[in-house]
C-alpha cells in the first residue's frame, strides 16, 4: 500500500474523565483543550471542544473514538473523526493506530473529503501525537 | 507507513436495491451473495447476507459501508466491516457504471477495515486496522487487503 504524509497532529488534554466499567468495557473520556497539525498542505491549531471517547476491552486493547474540529491558518474549520486500536501489549512494540476522515466545506480543502487515512500514535510528554498519512 | 498483505477477497453482488434519494445524497444497498478470502494467515468464504451500503454524496464520492461475515476453511467466523470511498474522472466511473474492465489505478477505490472474532486462531485480527484497495468488477469488487504494521 502506497501513503505519504497529510500532517502530524499534535494534542492536548484535559484530566481524564473515568466513566468506569461499562458493558463494553473500561470508558475513558479525554478532552481535547487545543493542540496543533502541520503538513505540506495545511496546518493550523485544534479547537478546544472535542473528545476522544476510550474504551478500554476486556482483551486489553484500547479502541479509540475523537472527534474534534480543526481551523487553517487560514481560517478553514475541518470537522475530524477518527476511530482507532493501542494496544500496549502488541509483540515488539506498542501498536497505536487510527483511521482519520475529514469532512470540510473550504474548497481549497475538500481533498479531504475524499481521501482516507492512516495515523500512527504515540504519548508523548505533552500529549498524544499522531503522525497521518494519505492513503493513495 | 509499513502494511503487509492480509488477504484479497471477492465478493459477488447482486440485486443491488436502489433506496434513491436520500438526505445525504443517493443510497443503494448491495447485498452480498457470496465470495470467497485468502491470504497468509487465512482463507475461506464469504457467507451470503453481508451487503455494502453505498451512499452517492453530492460531490460525486461513493461512500462504501460494508459489513459481510467470513467463515474460515478451519470453521471460524469473522465479522468484517469497512468504511470505504470510491471516486475518479466521470469517464471512468460512468465505465463502472456500464460495467466495463476499467484498470483499478484509474480511479480511487480504498477502504478502512476492522474485524471482529471469537476464534482464538483468528484473535489478531482484533488487534489490527486494515487498508484495502478495490478492484470493481461487473459482477463485484475484488479487495487486496493490507494490514497496517
Amino acid at each position: 500500500m502506497r501513503s505519504r504524509p497529510l500532517m502530524t497532529l499534535r494534542l492536548s488534554t484535559a484530566p481524564v474523565q473515568n466513566i468506569g466499567v461499562v458493558p463494553h468495557g473500561t470508558r475513558l473520556t479525554f478532552p481535547i483543550t487545543g493542540g496543533s497539525f502541520d503538513g505540506d498542505r495545511l496546518r493550523g491549531k485544534v479547537l478546544a471542544g472535542g473528545d476522544d471517547w476510550v474504551v478500554k476491552r476486556a482483551d486489553g486493547v484500547v479502541e479509540l473514538d475523537l472527534r474534534i474540529t480543526l481551523e487553517t491558518d487560514d481560517g478553514a474549520l475541518i470537522h475530524m473523526t477518527f476511530e482507532g486500536i493501542r494496544n500496549d501489549g502488541a509483540p515488539g512494540a506498542p501498536y497505536f493506530r487510527t483511521l482519520p476522515r475529514f469532512e470540510t466545506a473550504d474548497a481549497k480543502y475538500s481533498f479531504l473529503n475524499r481521501l482516507l487515512a492512516v495515523g500512527t500514535g504515540a504519548i508523548s510528554e505533552g500529549g498524544p501525537v499522531h503522525v497521518i498519512e494519505e492513503i493513495l | 507507513m509499513d502494511s503487509r498483505l492480509l488477504m484479497t477477497m471477492q465478493v459477488a453482488v447482486v440485486f443491488p436495491k436502489k433506496i434513491g434519494a436520500v438526505p445525504h445524497g443517493t443510497r443503494v444497498t448491495a447485498p452480498i451473495a457470496s465470495g470467497h478470502f485468502e491470504g497468509p494467515r487465512l482463507r475461506g468464504k464469504v457467507l451470503p447476507g453481508g451487503g455494502d451500503w453505498t451512499l452517492l454524496r453530492g460531490d460525486g464520492v461513493l461512500e462504501l459501508d460494508l459489513r459481510v461475515t467470513l467463515e474460515t476453511d478451519d470453521g471460524a467466523l469473522i465479522h468484517m466491516a469497512s468504511f470505504g470511498l470510491r471516486h475518479g474522472p466521470p469517464e471512468v466511473i460512468a465505465a463502472l457504471a456500464r460495467g466495463e474492465s476499467v484498470d483499478p489505478s484509474t480511479y480511487y477505490f480504498r477502504t478502512t477495515v476492522r474485524f471482529e472474532t471469537g476464534h482464538a486462531n483468528y484473535a489478531f485480527l482484533n488487534r489490527l486496522v486494515a487498508v484495502s484497495s478495490g478492484d470493481r468488477r461487473a459482477t463485484g469488487p475484488i479487495y487486496t487487503i493490507d494490514e497496517i504494521l
